[in-house]
């Protein structure tokens, strides 16, 4: 409760620590799926996995993409490699990943 | 009460103070600052005894706590641990496990986001535990000793508030484990039957480290009986033996505290840490057909273990990968003729081991010790 003097009262302490984070726009919007080049990035996850591939095979049902490239993360409990990152950027117009444990 | 009710918080007073009447413990609960139980509030002379303790100059930045990415400066890192309870003495030990745990071989960001129930296990070994009058005997894992408690509690608090691990939010375990309000203990060096564990790594019997690694919680082994090393081993193989903890699927690392009684034993066969690890290393197993459900669910190669692993269902998947995958310490009271198997999170962190003060070991790194030497 703030209170009307700043030197009344008792002082209290924030446990949290201070956030340093940076906004980072996110990618454009397509407006239509047919003809990119889908990425589609596994995390390795046994589930996860089924789901991923599941989710491709109902894309492909109706869309006909230009290529479908499989990635995979070296461990699902990492962070991925920002080389695989930069490979995955450099070679995909959208990106599709999975989590399922 | 729900995950959400217990993160629910109300504004950060922009003064930071609040009026004379208020009841700080539960303050503190309505901000959504605590663990779950009542905290010590925080003081101006108990915070700045703390950050004395710390070396002062309470803006500097010890580390960030994933996944939240809090700056753990001095401040920060004083007012959780007054807020856990901790003395100023357990100081150096809190500040080397945070930075332990921060350190990139851990992978805090995992083991505190992950659906398994993994904590932070810290032991610690060395002078200091006598020192700050820590627990290395009788219910060594339990209640009951201030420095244990609140040095493990103070580890939890930062891993909330400033970890932002909150259950639901950021830290997504299915089931968590007790050891996420305290998971500390000392080695009981003072047994003597086996070099202590520091020592085995290459460091002085008169250094202090800590030592964690993400765990399941411990797995007692009874073993009243036999009165050979073998015999008790093959208890505690047996507790490493099944595809239900999480070594059994991926792999990593792996703790085994022997008591004392059990400890005694293996010292009047003269067997050493090496004897030990590498024994239950090559007995405990499982056959990999197990660990795949027979392929009972489609047919499992199972990445997350080691590829050097054969793979055809009746070969051998060892429960760690080496020897040196299994951590071994001696803890507990004189009486009783107990162990415990303590599994990891997994190959998806290391255990890290650090001198309280950050020195390296004697010589750059691990020396011979009972016979052996480590790289």
């Amino acid at each position: 409760m703030p209170l009307d003097t700043p030197n009344s009262g008792i002082a209290v302490f924030d446990p949290r620590g201070v956030v340093e984070a940076e906004a980072i726009p996110i990618g454009r919007r397509h407006n239509t799926l047919a003809g990119l080049r889908l990425g589609v990035l596994s995390n390795r996850k046994w589930n996860g996995n089924k789901l991923l591939r599941a989710t491709v095979k109902a894309l492909e049902a109706d869309t006909e993409f230009a290529s479908v490239t499989f990635y995979e993360k070296e461990s699902f409990s990492k962070n991925a490699d920002p080389h695989l990152l930069g490979e995955i950027i450099a070679d995909s117009d959208i990106v599709l990943t999975a989590i399922g444990d | 009460m729900s995950s959400d009710a217990a993160v629910t918080t109300q504004a950060f007073p922009s003064n930071g103070r609040v009026a004379d009447d208020t009841d700080l413990v539960e303050w503190y609960y309505a901000q959504g600052f605590s663990d779950g139980f009542p905290v010590v509030p925080p003081t101006p002379d108990k915070v700045e005894a703390m950050l004395e303790a710390l070396g002062g100059d309470p803006d500097y930045l010890e580390c960030r706590v994933p996944p939240r990415w809090g700056g753990l400066t001095r401040q920060v890192l004083a007012v959780n641990m007054v807020m856990a309870g901790c003395l100023p003495s357990y100081a150096p030990v809190v500040r080397a496990a945070m930075l332990a745990l921060t350190s990139q071989a851990f992978n805090l960001h995992g083991v505190q986001a992950t659906t398994h129930m993994a904590a932070p296990l810290l032991v610690v070994n060395g002078p200091i535990r006598n020192a700050i009058g820590m627990n290395s005997g009788h219910n060594v894992f339990g209640s009951g000793n201030r420095a244990n408690a609140t040095i493990g509690r103070a580890i939890r608090m930062i891993l909330l508030n400033a970890g932002g691990g909150w259950p639901g939010e950021l830290d997504k375990s299915t089931l968590g484990h007790p050891g996420k309000y305290t998971y500390c203990i000392a080695e009981n060096e003072e047994v003597g039957c086996i070099a202590p564990y520091h020592v085995d790594k290459g460091f002085e019997e008169t250094d202090s480290t800590v030592f964690v690694m993400p765990a399941e919680p411990p797995h007692s082994v009874t073993n009243h009986v036999a009165n050979d090393p073998e015999g008790i081993l093959d208890s505690i193989v047996s507790a490493m033996s099944t595809i239900a903890h999480n070594n059994a699927v991926s792999s990593g690392h792996c703790a085994v505290v022997l008591g004392p009684e059990h400890a005694r034993v293996m010292a009047k066969y003269e067997w050493k840490r090496h004897d030990i690890r590498h024994y239950l290393w090559y007995q405990a197993h499982n056959k990999f057909g197990d660990v795949a459900f027979q392929h009972r669910y489609g047919k499992v190669y199972n990445r997350s273990l080691p590829k050097w692993y054969s793979r055809r269902d009746g070969d051998r998947i060892p429960v760690v990968p080496t020897p040196d995958h299994i951590h071994l310490f001696c803890a507990g009271g004189e009486a009783g003729r107990f162990s415990a198997f303590i599994p990891g999170w997994g190959h998806m962190a290391s255990p890290v081991l650090r001198e309280i003060n950050g020195k390296s070991p004697p010589g750059g790194g691990p020396q011979c010790v009972d016979g052996t030497c480590y790289l």
